[in-house]
């Protein structure tokens, strides 16, 4: 458990501090996420970066309640949002807020929106749910939401259903939907994984716009560090389900110092434009299995600079500038 | 633009249909005149048992039914004739057809319609709630319950239930009887047991086909989100949920009506003594009363004509995704 | 020596393989054989021996072989359809009703046998109380009628053995089950398959053709076919396998037509392979599983239509079956009331194993569910 103690004069909005999700399944336990701290500041873009399956996704669903019960389970952790420990509110406050005051976009805007009613229809479903709002002041609310977020022909389009828009259509709408009851924080799951270059600039441009106009708290979970760069304040790097840095992104991408390996090596996965290297990079190994974890660091088994005590011990937290904390024997020193 | 597309499927489907409704009309004649024993040896055979003498016979039957045309212009008779209303005579009750109809038809609609109802609101509500509540104890009753109830043949079901609550218990009279008013509560108390019948058969399968279908539709993104917008969970299984499920659920209980519901409401009217249209027919068959059993068979394809209509198009209507394309 | 075995090769490869020749050969034996019967020598066989030669010829060449080929596929698909322990029962059921159906006959009484001495017996433990007023001594005497064991499960209104007419009620069941069921998968499946593989017309008339028969209620149809043309089991078979396939062509047009776009389809074609044999030697194996499914849920379905018409008086009076001993029973409810109980049971439980070995092998071939 970290204090972090990030920016002295700035507002916490959300704090999370050891935050494990297990998953009780048939083959054994996935500790999807492990121990996990960290804190959202108001007005900051917190990015959680991470390759696939390394418990991203499930520490946003985590925050909002959304574990699927049967196999899944919040184990430990204090999620305090204000001063409200999400994890152990009543039902009927965790409902309230979700929605109202943190909300949540995914990664797949087709799937991700009922397929049988309008975008308006649904829409207007999140503003009557959280306020006293009538059916066409409902209505207006959400045209005009859409038209924030770039939809040209508001009134048309709230009147579609979700086929028929294109995927950045799609995406902009659940954006807007997100925040129909301009809520604190929006949790952001890899809203530009699944469309292509020319979308994702829009979409990013999408955030940005919100960024300057709300002064939205955006926690933004993404697998590509171009767009940490592009749109990120600070940045959590994760690894099977643990912690292994924090910093600012500016320091982040160009201070390679006191960068973790893990870190290193995805900086050195991009693709290089200036054409001095021919062929990608990538890192050696495979992600371990969330029940078969390695002891010691986990990501021993593919770094480059492992060392003996890496097999054996965790690596203690270390804060190497203000605001930027690594996990690696190589720093403990 | 999507009202026009709307009107000109329904009247696509409606052009359909009237194919489907001719052949239908073609292969029951086809069948009727390749039997060995043709329509005017079945009267024969019921004329000469009440002692008429054969040469009149024969002539009054050939120029009634015009058994001495050629075969074309019987078949256009034929099919006239269905369309006018006169749908033959029949000689174990000496009343046309058509009247026949009408004073029986209602008797197999209450049957139906309650059966209907009944398995319809037990067998949906128990698929949800063994959806919502996989693998909980009630989820495995329910289960096996409906697995015998798809398997019990309906037939001996009623027999059993006569058997027990009639003959043992004495709760019900062991047949109908037609004296008591329709709309009344001794008519809805001799109901009961063959409600019970008809209806356990669909029961299984609702409960069935609606579980699976909820389940199918829970595993979905979009449930997540609705409950990430704070919704209440009863609006997210209720609304959400179930509105994507009742889809394929309209098909599968529409498509099983045919073998089930008409085959079924047949033998359950014979077991329980109900006049209605499936009884009549019994009674015809046995009575050699050949337009009669004709006449059944093809009101009730036509009646699934209809609901197979009706149900395409409720479909095409309640999915935008098809509507709008 | 070589010389014949090369004529041998030869004429087998004209006609697609030693199997089709061995084939060809035994059938054409089998028609001889038949012949004979009719035309020349008394009865060599009975008929219902010939139908079971031809059904063992064609399982033995076109069945048996591709199974013992794929041993490990259908050791796979055995493994997982084992763990489902419902379908096991279910099987074994199936296995005894088979077991009766066949030693059965020899060990009871003539199910026919009327016998009004012993009539209205119940099973043995029952004792039955019967108060009469007795006209010649005028008083009421009360007699009691208790099982014997010579008819374990009592006898019907007539005398007759009540366990003899269930065995004999198994055979027509299981009967019907297997003929009138592979009548209608052999012609739902080529109905299916070629209307999805040549589309177009073709496709559009067939369908167009199995709706019109779907519009039909199954059993009415049933009703109004064995009324107009006489009710004979043979006939009965036959019946319900020319009317129940549409179900079957439905859902083979639809597998089908999802393969029909798959690479595999698309590489013979442009091999050169004839529509033939691509349908023969390509699509029909790889629908197989869904075949095995179907036919195994049907015939639940083929065996209370057969019971059903029996049950109405539709069925074939020379024959003891299931339905037709519940339609006894039902008139003697009263008086013999298990007479009605055990047909029903049977019919009962039949159909549940059925069913239950059928979910189980959809889920066993099915990729999707981890058994």
């Amino acid at each position: 458990m970290t204090p972090e103690v990030v920016f002295d004069m700035k507002e916490v909005i959300l704090s999370i501090r050891n935050l494990k999700t297990y998953f009780f399944t048939r083959r054994g336990v996935v500790r999807a996420v492990d121990g996990i701290d960290f804190d959202l500041v108001k007005g900051e873009t917190l990015c959680l970066v991470g390759e696939s399956g390394c418990g991203k996704t499930v520490t946003a669903l985590s925050i909002l309640g959304l574990i699927d019960s049967p196999p899944g389970r919040i184990v430990d952790g204090e999620i305090h949002y204000g001063n409200i420990d999400l994890m152990r509110c009543p039902r009927d406050q965790m409902r309230h807020i979700r929605g109202k005051e943190i909300a949540m976009i995914f990664q797949d805007a087709q799937s991700a929106l009922n397929p049988v009613f309008t975008i308006g229809n649904q829409i207007v479903e999140q503003i009557k749910l959280h306020s006293e709002a009538d059916n066409r002041e409902a209505k207006e609310k959400a045209i005009s939401l859409l038209e924030e977020v770039g939809i040209p022909s508001p009134e048309k389009v709230a009147n579609y259903y979700p086929h028929q828009l294109s995927g950045g259509m799609k995406q902009r709408a659940m954006i807007a939907m997100s925040l129909s009851c301009d809520p604190q924080i929006l949790i952001a799951d890899e809203p530009t994984t699944a469309v292509d270059v020319t979308t994702k600039a829009q979409i990013l441009d999408v955030f940005q716009r919100l960024k300057n106009t709300r002064q939205i708290s955006l926690l933004f979970i993404t697998h590509e560090l171009g767009v940490v760069s592009e749109i990120g304040d600070r940045v959590v790097v994760m690894y099977a389900g643990k912690r292994v840095e924090t910093a600012k992104v500016s320091e982040l991408l160009t201070n390679p110092i006191f960068q973790h390996p893990y870190t290193t090596s995805l900086i050195k996965c991009l693709p290089d434009i200036t054409g001095e290297r021919d062929r990608l990079e990538s890192i050696p190994g495979t992600v371990p299995s969330l029940i078969d974890l390695p002891g010691g660091c986990l990501f021993h088994p593919r770094c480059a600079k492992a060392m003996a005590i890496c097999r054996e011990e965790e690596p203690p937290p270390v804060t190497v500038t203000r605001g930027h904390t690594v996990f690696c024997h190589l720093y403990s020193r | 633009m999507k009202k026009t597309w709307l009107r000109d499927y329904i009247i696509k489907r409606l052009l359909y249909a009237v194919i489907i409704a001719w052949g239908v009309l073609t292969i029951t004649f086809v069948l009727v005149r390749v039997g060995p024993t043709s329509p005017a040896d079945k009267y024969l055979a019921n004329l000469a048992s009440r002692g008429q003498d054969a040469a009149q016979v024969i002539a009054a039957i050939e120029a009634r039914y015009g058994l001495d045309q050629p075969i074309y212009e019987q078949y256009i008779n034929y099919v006239f004739n269905l369309f006018r209303g006169d749908w033959g005579w029949s000689f174990s009750t000496s009343m046309p057809v058509m009247e026949l109809i009408k004073t029986h038809w209602i008797y197999s609609f209450q049957l139906v319609l309650l059966s209907s109802i009944f398995a319809a609101l037990l067998g949906i509500s128990i698929g949800i709630y063994s959806a919502v509540r996989q693998y909980s104890k009630t989820d495995y009753i329910a289960t096996f319950f409906s697995f015998i109830g798809i398997s019990i043949p309906n037939f001996w079901l009623g027999v059993m239930l006569i058997l027990l609550f009639s003959v043992q218990f004495g709760l019900f009279k062991t047949y109908y009887d037609t004296s008591i008013p329709l709309l009344s509560l001794a008519n809805l108390k001799q109901l009961i047991l063959p409600v019970i019948t008809l209806g356990t058969g669909m029961l299984a399968g609702y409960t069935r086909y609606t579980r699976s279908a909820m389940l199918d539709n829970l595993r979905k993104e979009f449930v997540r989100t609705a409950r990430a917008k704070g919704l209440p969970e009863r609006t997210v299984i209720g609304k959400h949920v179930f509105r994507n499920a009742i889809l394929p659920l309209i098909t599968i209980i529409m498509f099983d009506l045919g073998s089930i519901v008409f085959g079924g409401a047949y033998l359950t009217e014979i077991v329980f003594g109900i006049p209605g249209l499936g009884r009549i027919s019994f009674n015809a068959i046995f009575a050699d009363d050949y337009a009669v059993v004709v006449t059944v068979t093809l009101i009730s394809a036509f009646l699934i004509l209809m609901i197979n209509l009706i149900t395409d198009i409720t479909y095409t209507y309640l999915d935008p995704r098809i509507r709008y394309d | 020596m070589t010389k014949g075995l090369k004529s041998i090769t030869h004429i087998a490869r004209k006609v697609g393989g030693v199997r089709n020749l061995l084939f060809i050969l035994l059938a054409a034996l089998l028609g001889l054989t038949i012949l004979l019967d009719i035309r020349v020598v008394e009865k060599i066989f009975d008929p219902l021996v010939y139908l079971y030669l031809a059904v063992g010829i064609v399982v033995a060449l076109y069945v048996i072989p591709p199974l013992y080929t794929s041993r490990r596929l259908v050791q796979y698909y055995w493994q997982r359809a084992r763990r489902n322990r419902l379908a096991v029962v279910g099987l074994a059921f199936i296995l005894f009703l088979i077991l009766l159906a066949i030693i059965g006959p020899f060990l009871t009484a003539d199910p026919t046998e009327i016998n009004f001495e012993e009539k209205n017996l119940p099973p043995p433990g029952f004792t039955l109380q019967e108060t009469v007023y007795h006209l010649e001594t005028q008083q009421f005497i009360t007699k009691t009628a208790s099982g014997i064991w010579e008819h374990p499960l009592g006898t019907d209104n007539k005398g007759r053995d009540l366990l003899a007419m269930i065995i004999s009620g198994a055979r027509v069941s299981l009967l019907v089950g297997l003929f009138a069921t592979g009548i209608a998968i052999v012609l739902g499946t080529l109905i299916g398959v070629i209307s999805a593989y040549l589309g177009g017309k073709t496709d559009n008339v067939l369908m167009r053709f199995t709706d019109i028969m779907m519009t039909f209620p199954f059993f009415l149809l049933l009703v109004l076919i064995v009324f107009l043309f006489g009710p004979n089991l043979v006939f009965i078979v036959l019946v319900i396998g020319l009317t129940g396939w549409t179900g079957t062509a439905r859902l083979i047009r639809s597998e089908t037509l999802s393969l029909r776009t798959r690479e595999f389809i698309m590489a013979s074609k442009a091999l050169g392979a004839s529509d033939g044999r691509i349908i023969l030697a390509h699509l029909i194996p790889n629908v197989v599983s869904l075949i095995i499914v179907i036919a195994t849920l049907s015939i639940p379905g083929v065996i209370l239509a057969e019971a059903a018409l029996s049950f109405i008086g539709l069925g074939d009076p020379a024959v003891t079956s299931w339905g037709m001993v519940l339609r006894a029973g039902q008139q003697t409810l009263d008086t013999a009331w298990w007479v009605a109980v055990a047909p029903g049971i049977m019919l009962f439980l039949t159909v549940l194993a059925f069913n239950f070995v059928g979910d189980g092998l959809r889920d066993a071939f099915d990729p999707r569910s981890s058994v």
